[in-house]
């Protein structure tokens, strides 16, 4: 019997190696499947997201909880590694099987995933469903991913830009803290006096080169830094970086590069990295960074944290900051059924208790207005009272088009261009021609972009 | 000689033998073209899929305008390409390869050869130096980066510590254009030498020692030795391994990823990151093609170039 196949498998080893080997391959991918198929009775939801660490615990607990508040549907949360990255994921997977059902998107790809078409406005679904109160949602934050009044996402992790200061530095060596809504000169006043007095062993203040930063100062300086009110009133055609309030931003951190209170750390995560270690450690007096760092610069911090608001220039309202973060889309490539199931995710995502657990464990801000009365939310207040700031800032904000965020496609590269600009000025260039020289090519990307959709 | 009767008998046997084999002919059968698609097969089918028809749809890419969802729209011809090379950001990517790619491969193969011509002296404990040399091999690309970044970290970096302590000015080894170039440049040839140690140091022990008694006899100093014996006898893996060095330069991409996602002011923005950062950041895949075929008519330039001129220094 033995014999019999040994001969067999010898006169005919190859079918049988290839029958092996597809054999293998489909159980392979077949229990590969087995991991995006739901319970019994349920409906599976697949959804994607770049939640990393302690996010992602927090942000798996909520589909944990969501999954037992019901028995229709069941979410499965899936990895999807960076904000940058997913975006092309999610745009060049979608129409296959393996595409989400309900997937987190960052910012700056709003319009791309308008201009898409991949993805069911949210406001047909708000549309028909009655229990849903949009208006408890931040409206800055929904702004941001609404245009011409439609909700095209919801706003999930919500950050805003503020200033962080070392209090217990500040009280030491007598200086009075920026207010609560400092202007430019006001952070230059402590930041100086910082490195003053402590003979230069504290280094005053830290912007690290990012696009965003550049983009919320536009914002709380009422400026659009593209045409038909930063997007939002039509598609854009034409940029304008080379504006007063990029000069008056730049020339603030020029100011302070002189005189020897600035320091750089670069761009990227490495930057952050270096700046929030420096500040614990007792070296930085002074950042402005995204409110979502909050607990890493809580939780081990020997001296007081103190934070304000995101600075204005001098002699202009502030007019409140965009949001950063991200949202949560619906796909259209999938059933009504499985759709109608995102949607209802999403609004659990956003009830009151849950975005009061979110910001408790994230930092990311809680975009509920009656979280603020939550267990959850009061427990952090009572511990860490200046926790409060980011919420206040983002509550005062109206929203214009100004401060809702900038409604073009490419902006992942229109980014880099900023990104850029702000490195040459930070190495001393001049601040006139960095800015040509980014407006020039985010232009000649749009007009390509804009004559590439057009057909 | 005497010869045994045994061997006298089967000489005959082995003419024989020969005879009959050089009757062969060695045109294919049907059998023979079979098995050639079953060997053959497999591999065409993989090198199709993933290699020749990416390619293909690159070029067509590279000819056309892509849209939102990556889809080519408009038919623009080689306005992309002409775009790119008149472009001074793109210019100036290819300028910063241009310096990075040699400045590897050179002091690669420079510091790899020192290192390899010491540790080919059989002394004590020389297997420790060997082990050390090469130990590179075994780091991955990630590891490699963040060992590093610790070192060029500005506030708790060694390199850091060390100014600080020779009151020597800090230098920014990531924020500054300049520095950063250096600073990715030492990590890439840290990286490589391991590979480039190990074989060149294979090369160097496979030289025949009579070649260096007979110039001791003669009196050449070590030098001269090195120069005239070890060069033009190690030259064939010379020429392999700055071929190998220069592609795998061209192509860097994991330690510009995690070192500095080519910054800052792009001094470190090389081709192949630029590639990436076009395609899956900004979405620009009509551009990102257009820069591949560049790139691949680059490194084939360089290919052709150094089988041209390096081959004829090379003693096989």
């Amino acid at each position: 019997m033995i014999k019999n196949w040994i001969t067999f498998i010898k006169k005919h080893w190859f079918p049988v190696v290839a029958a092996v080997v597809i054999v293998l391959g489909v159980v392979v991918v077949g229990s590969a499947r087995n991991a995006t198929t739901a319970k019994a009775g349920r409906t599976p939801i697949v959804f994607w997201h770049e939640m990393g660490g302690p996010a992602e615990q927090a942000l798996d607990k909520m589909v944990d909880s969501f999954n037992k508040s019901q028995d229709k549907y069941e979410v499965i949360p899936q990895y999807e590694g960076v904000y940058d990255e997913a975006v092309q994921k999610i745009i060049q997977s979608h129409g296959t099987s393996a595409s989400p059902a309900v997937f987190q998107s960052f910012d700056i790809s709003t319009a791309q995933m308008m201009h898409s078409k991949y993805t069911t406005p949210v406001q047909k679904f708000m549309n028909e469903d009655k229990s849903f109160d949009a208006s408890k949602i931040s409206p800055v934050a929904r702004s941001f991913y609404s245009n011409k009044g439609q909700q095209l996402a919801l706003p999930f992790n919500t950050s805003q830009p503020v200033l962080y200061y070392n209090a217990t530095l500040l009280k030491k060596y007598k200086i009075t803290p920026p207010s609560k809504s400092p202007s430019y000169s006001d952070v230059t006043r402590v930041a100086e006096q910082l490195y003053k007095r402590s003979h230069h062993q504290v280094k005053g203040m830290t912007i690290e080169i990012y696009g965003w930063l550049m983009e919320e100062a536009l914002a709380n300086a009422h400026t659009s830094l593209i045409n038909h009110g930063d997007g939002h009133a039509g598609n854009p055609t034409k940029i304008n970086l080379k504006n007063p309030t990029t000069v008056k931003f730049l020339k603030w951190i020029r100011t302070n590069i002189k005189s020897g209170d600035f320091v750089n750390y670069g761009s990227g995560a490495s930057a952050e990295t270096n700046e929030i270690a420096a500040f614990l450690a007792g070296k930085l007096g002074i950042f402005v960074q995204s409110s979502a760092y909050i607990g890493q610069l809580t939780t081990g911090n020997k001296d007081k944290l103190g934070i304000s608001y995101f600075p204005h220039p001098d002699g202009v309202k502030a007019n409140g900051v965009g949001i950063g973060g991200a949202a949560l889309w619906i796909s259209n490539d999938k059933p009504k059924k499985v759709q109608k199931g995102a949607y209802e995710f999403m609004k659990f995502a956003l009830n009151a208790k849950n975005q009061a657990n979110w910001q408790a464990a994230t930092g990311y801000l809680a975009l509920n207005k009656d979280s603020q009365k939550q267990a959850a939310l009061k427990k952090l207040y009572a511990k860490q009272p200046e926790a409060r700031v980011p919420g206040e800032q983002l509550a005062s904000a109206k929203p214009n088009d100004t401060n809702s965020g900038i409604l073009m496609e490419g902006m992942q590269l229109t980014r880099e261009l900023e990104q850029t600009a702000m490195e040459s000025v930070y190495e001393g260039g001049s601040i006139n021609k960095a800015l040509t020289t980014a407006s020039q090519s985010m232009n000649a990307s749009l007009k390509t972009t804009n004559r590439a959709d057009k057909k | 000689m005497l010869k045994s009767p045994a061997s006298s008998q089967t000489k005959p046997l082995a003419v024989n033998q020969t005879k009959q084999r050089t009757k062969t002919t060695f045109a294919l059968n049907a059998k023979d073209k079979y098995y050639a698609w079953i060997f053959l097969g497999p591999s065409l089918l993989i090198l199709s899929v993933f290699i020749f028809y990416p390619m293909i749809k690159t070029l067509y890419l590279s000819l056309f305008l892509t849209n939102t969802v990556g889809k080519p729209t408009v038919f623009v011809g080689l306005s992309n390409y002409i775009s790119l090379l008149t472009s001074a950001d793109y210019l100036s990517s290819l300028g910063v390869t241009m310096v990075y790619v040699f400045a590897v491969t050179i002091l690669t193969i420079a510091i790899g050869l020192v290192l390899a011509n010491y540790a080919s002296k059989e002394l004590a404990g020389i297997g420790i130096f060997r082990t050390l040399f090469s130990a590179t091999m075994g780091v991955s690309v990630s590891v490699a980066a963040i060992f590093w970044l610790f070192i060029f970290n500005p506030s708790t970096g060694f390199l850091s510590l060390i100014s600080t302590w020779l009151h020597l000015p800090q230098i920014g080894w990531l924020t500054d254009p300049t520095a950063a170039m250096i600073a990715v440049t030492i990590t890439t040839v840290w990286m490589n030498l391991g590979f480039t140690f190990l074989i060149l140091l294979g090369a160097i022990q496979s030289v025949p020692t009579t070649l260096y008694e007979a110039a001791n006899v003669e009196g050449a100093s070590p030098r001269y030795q090195f120069l005239h014996i070890t060069i033009p006898m190690i030259s064939p893996t010379l020429f392999f391994v700055s071929i190998i060095t220069l592609i795998e330069a061209f192509k860097s991409f994991g330690l510009i990823d995690l070192m500095t996602k080519g910054g800052p002011t792009n001094a470190t923005n090389m081709l192949v990151y630029r590639i990436y950062k076009d395609a899956f950041y900004s979405g620009n895949f009509a551009q990102a093609s257009a820069e591949s075929i560049i790139l691949t008519a680059i490194i084939a330039l360089f290919t052709w170039l150094q089988f041209k001129i390096l081959e004829k220094r090379v003693n096989y």
